[in-house]
C-alpha cells in the first residue's frame, strides 16, 4: 500500500524536523498548554447544558444547542480558512515514480483529516450527546447525533480546504463572508431573520429519524470529491502550489529614512524584513493583544489598590512589541548574517538603527495606550513611567541579551506555535529586568510614597536615555564579541 | 614546477620595509614606485599556521599561503576539503582555532579595513532575499557609500551579465531561480569595484551562457586592473580558464600549488582521478 509509505514519510518529516528534536523542554511546556486547553473544552462540553439553561432558562437546551450549531460551523469554517494550512505533499518527489496519480490525489485530499482542528470540538459534542441527548431520547439517538456532528466537521474541513485552494490569493472574499456572518448574528439577535430556528429544525431531524444521517454522508462525499477533482485536474507542481503573484510593495521609498543616512538604510531594511515575512507580519497583527491588556486589568477595581501589578501591565503594554522585536532582531537576519559580517563596515550605525526602531515601536505602543487615561489619570502616569523605563533601560537589557541567540530562524513560517529561535535560558536571564521596576516601587509604596516610586522608575529610564551612547557602545562591543558564535548558529 | 613566490614579511624586510604591517596601502604603493618594485609582487593575502577544528576534527590546516596582488587564485578540492572554510576564515566569518589571516598586511580579525576593498559571494546566505534585486543593490550601494551615478553605471556595466533576467522584474530575490539569485550575488560582490574578489563555486547553477559571461568578466577584470581573485570550483576546466594559479585542497591541507599552464587541466584531472 502506497499510503503506508506516504504516512510513514510524513511522520518522519514531522518528527525529524529540527523543531521537535531540539526543544524538549518547550515541547513539554507546549504539551501542558495544549492539555489545559483540552481540559477547558471538556469542561465546557460537560457543563454546556447548565450554561445554556442559565442563558435561556425557558428553552430546551437541545433546541438551543442545535440552533447555535450552524453559527458554530460557519465560525469554524472561517477559522479553518485562516489558520489551517493546506495539506501538501512534496508531490515532486513522488510524481516521477511508478505511483498511480489517483493514489497521490486521494492521499493529499484526505490528509487534512489529521488536522487537530477536526478533533477539538469532539470534546464538546460527545459529552453533550451522552449527557443531555441520551437521557432525553436514547443512547442510539445520541450516537446518531454525535456521528452526524463528526461527519459535518469533516465536511466542513474538506469544504474549507477546497475553498482555500480556490481563493488562497483572495482572502478578502472570505473576509466578506465573515462580515456577512456577523450581520446574520445581529439579524438573528434582533429577530429579523432566524437562522437559529432553521438550524434547530434541521439538526433536530436526526433526533427523530436516523435516516437523516444519509444526506449528511452525501455532503461529506461531495466535499471530499470536490477536493479530489480539483487536485486531479491540477496535479502539476506549478499549478497545485498557489503561489502568490509577485507583488512588490513600495516600502523602500520612505523619504524620511533616506535623510538618516546609513542608519536610515538599516531601519528601512528592517522595516521591509518585518513586513515581508509571514511570521513577523503576524506579530504586527498580534499587537492589539498586547495593547488590549489594559482592558482586562483596568476595569478590575481591586487591583487598583496597589500599583505593583499595573506597573507590570504598563511594561508589557508599552514594551511588548519592542520586546518581540529586540529579542529576535539578530536571529531575524539569520538568513543573511554572513553578508552582514562580510559587508557591513559600520556596525555602530547597524546597532543604532535597531535601537531607534525599538524605541519607535515602544513609543507608538505608548501613544496607543494613552486613551486608558479614561480609567484613571494614574494609569497614564504609570504607563508614562514604564514607557520611559522601557526606552532607557529594558531596551538595552533586551538588546544586550539578544546577542546570545544563536538559533536559526526560518521567517517564512507563521508565528503561532512557532518557537524557533527561542531559548528558555534567554527568557530567564531577562526576568530581573521585568521585575526590577516592581522591586523599586514596592519599598516606596510601603513607606507611603507611591508616586515617588513611579517617578523613580521613570528617572531610571531618563538616565538610560541620557547615556544611550555609552549603552549602545556596550551592546556593540558585546555584538562584536558574539558575532562568530551567532553566525555559526545561524548557519546550521 | 617553477613558481614565483610572493613577498612575505621576511622578503620585505630584505627590501628595507621593516614595519610592513604598519604601512598603509597608499604608502606601500609609493614605496614600491620609489624602489622600482613591481607592486603586484606584494602579497595581498597571507595565511600563517591557520587551523580550524570542528568537533575534534581538523578541517583546515594551512601553515603558509601567500596570495599575490593580481593573482587569479583557484581553489579546487572535493566536497569537505575545506574550501568554504578557508574562504570564511579569510572573510572573518568564523573564528580560527589558531593562526592568522593577513589581508594587505592586516589581521582580518582585528582590522576592519579589508571590508573596504573585498567583495565576496559565498552562498545564498549572502543575499537579503526579501528585497527585490534593485532594492538590494541600492541598499549595498548605500552601505558602500557609493553615489546614485555609480549605481546607474553598475546597472549599465552588468546589463549583459544580467541578460534582462534580473532587473525590472518586480519580484523579490527569494522568488528568483537559483541561477538568477547567483547572478545577483556575484554582481553584488563586484559592485564596489573590489581589489579582492572571493567567490565560492560561482559557476554552480549558472546556465552555460552565463558561465561563459562570468569567465569573460573575471578575465577582463584581471587584465583591466590589479584585482586579486579567489575562486573555488568543482569544475576543473572553468577554474583553469580563469585562474593563473591553482591550489588543490585535500582534507584541509594544500597538497598542490601550481601555476596554470597548457598541461594544468590534465595534471589536475590526474590528481582527482579515481583509480
Amino acid at each position: 500500500m502506497v499510503y503506508r509509505f506516504f504516512l510513514r514519510h510524513q511522520w518522519k518529516e514531522m518528527t525529524r524536523s529540527p523543531f521537535w528534536q531540539k526543544n524538549i523542554v518547550l515541547n513539554i511546556l507546549l504539551g501542558i498548554l495544549v492539555g489545559i486547553m483540552l481540559l477547558y473544552l471538556l469542561v465546557l462540553g460537560l457543563f454546556i447544558d447548565k450554561i445554556l439553561m442559565e442563558l435561556f432558562p425557558d428553552k430546551d437546551p437541545i433546541m438551543v444547542f442545535n440552533g447555535i450549531i450552524i453559527y458554530y460551523f460557519a465560525f469554524e469554517f472561517f477559522i479553518r480558512f485562516f489558520m489551517q494550512s493546506l495539506p501538501t505533499l512534496n508531490i515532486e518527489t513522488y510524481l516521477h515514480l511508478p505511483i498511480k496519480k489517483s493514489a497521490i490525489v486521494h492521499y493529499v485530499s484526505s490528509k487534512s483529516i489529521f488536522a487537530i482542528g477536526n478533533y477539538l470540538s469532539w470534546l464538546v459534542f460527545f459529552p453533550f450527546a451522552f449527557k443531555v441527548i441520551a437521557p432525553a431520547y436514547s443512547v442510539a439517538t445520541a450516537w446518531a447525533w454525535a456521528v452526524m456532528m463528526v461527519l459535518l466537521i469533516f465536511s466542513n474541513n474538506f469544504l474549507a480546504t477546497y475553498i482555500k485552494r480556490q481563493l488562497a490569493n483572495k482572502p478578502s472574499i472570505v473576509g466578506f463572508f465573515g462580515l456577512g456572518l456577523v450581520a446574520f448574528i445581529l439579524f438573528d439577535y434582533f429577530g429579523v431573520i432566524s437562522l437559529t430556528a432553521l438550524s434547530s429544525q434541521v439538526f433536530g431531524l436526526i433526533l427523530k429519524n436516523y435516516l437523516f444521517l444519509l444526506p449528511v454522508f452525501v455532503i461529506l462525499i461531495f466535499t471530499y470529491s470536490l477536493n479530489c477533482f480539483f487536485l486531479k485536474a491540477k496535479l502539476y507542481p506549478d499549478e497545485i502550489i498557489s503561489k502568490k503573484k509577485g507583488k512588490v510593495d513600495s516600502l523602500a521609498n520612505i523619504k524620511y529614512l533616506k535623510t538618516l543616512g546609513l542608519t536610515g538604510r538599516f531601519i528601512s531594511l528592517d522595516l521591509r524584513l518585518l513586513w515581508r515575512h509571514k511570521r513577523t507580519r503576524s506579530i504586527i497583527f498580534m499587537a492589539p493583544l498586547f495593547l488590549g491588556y489594559g482592558l482586562v486589568f483596568y476595569p478590575n477595581q481591586q487591583l487598583n489598590n496597589g500599583y505593583s501589578f499595573l506597573i507590570f501591565v504598563g511594561i508589557f503594554m508599552t514594551g511588548g512589541m519592542m520586546m518581540n522585536y529586540l529579542n529576535y532582531c539578530f536571529s531575524y537576519e539569520s538568513n543573511y548574517f554572513d553578508n552582514i559580517l562580510a559587508n557591513y563596515r559600520d556596525f555602530e550605525a547597524y546597532i543604532k538603527a535597531k535601537y531607534i526602531l525599538a524605541v519607535t515601536v515602544s513609543t507608538i505602543s505608548y501613544i496607543i495606550t494613552i486613551p486608558y487615561v479614561f480609567f484613571s489619570t494614574d494609569i497614564l502616569l504609570i504607563n508614562t513611567m514604564t514607557w520611559l523605563y522601557n526606552l532607557g533601560f529594558l531596551s538595552f537589557v533586551l538588546y544586550y541579551f539578544a546577542t546570545f541567540t544563536k538559533k536559526r530562524m526560518d521567517l517564512s513560517r507563521g508565528a503561532a506555535f512557532n518557537y524557533q529561535g527561542l531559548g528558555a535560558t534567554h527568557w530567564l536571564s531577562m526576568l530581573p529586568a521585568f521585575l526590577l521596576p516592581v522591586l523599586i516601587y514596592v519599598p516606596f509604596n510601603l513607606l507611603g510614597y507611591s508616586r515617588a516610586g513611579l517617578l523613580f522608575i521613570g528617572a531610571i529610564g531618563i538616565a538610560g536615555l541620557l547615556f544611550h551612547k555609552s549603552m549602545l557602545s556596550l551592546v556593540l562591543k558585546q555584538f562584536l564579541k558574539r558575532k562568530h558564535v551567532m553566525a555559526a548558529g545561524f548557519r546550521e | 614546477m617553477s613558481w614565483r613566490p610572493g613577498l612575505g614579511n621576511d622578503e620585505l624586510v630584505s627590501y628595507g620595509i621593516v614595519n610592513y604591517n604598519k604601512l598603509q596601502r597608499s604608502e606601500l604603493r609609493t614605496w614600491c614606485k620609489l624602489h622600482k618594485v613591481n607592486y603586484n609582487y606584494i602579497i595581498m593575502i597571507e595565511i600563517q599556521n591557520l587551523t580550524k577544528v570542528y568537533g575534534g576534527e581538523t578541517v583546515l590546516d594551512i601553515s603558509l599561503l601567500k596570495i599575490n596582488k593580481g593573482d587569479g587564485f583557484g581553489l579546487v578540492g572535493n566536497n569537505g576539503a575545506g574550501k568554504t572554510t578557508l574562504f570564511r576564515l579569510i572573510l572573518d566569518l568564523i573564528r580560527a582555532n589558531s593562526g592568522t589571516v593577513l589581508s594587505n598586511g592586516k589581521d582580518v580579525k582585528t582590522s576592519n579595513e579589508w571590508k573596504y576593498y573585498t567583495g565576496s559571494y559565498l552562498d545564498q546566505r549572502f543575499l537579503i532575499d526579501f528585497l527585490t534585486p534593485e532594492e538590494y543593490f541600492e541598499f549595498l550601494n548605500g552601505i558602500y557609500g557609493l553615489s546614485k551615478g555609480d549605481l546607474e553605471k553598475f546597472y549599465l556595466d552588468f546589463a549583459g551579465f544580467f541578460n534582462d533576467e534580473i532587473l525590472g522584474k518586480k519580484k523579490y530575490i527569494r522568488d528568483f531561480s537559483q541561477g538568477n539569485r547567483q547572478k545577483v550575488g556575484i554582481a553584488a560582490a563586484l559592485m564596489a569595484k573590489p581589489e579582492v574578489l572571493i567567490l565560492d563555486e560561482p559557476f554552480n547553477g549558472l546556465d552555460p551562457s552565463t558561465q561563459i559571461r562570468l569567465k569573460n568578466l573575471l578575465n577582463k577584470l584581471k587584465s583591466d586592473k590589479e584585482i586579486t581573485i579567489l575562486v573555488s570550483s568543482h569544475d576543473l576546466k572553468h577554474v583553469t580558464e580563469v585562474c593563473d594559479r591553482i591550489a588543490v585542497l585535500e582534507k584541509g591541507a594544500i597538497i598542490h600549488d601550481i601555476k596554470t599552464s597548457q598541461g594544468t587541466l590534465k595534471e589536475l584531472e590526474g590528481y582527482f582521478s579515481v583509480s
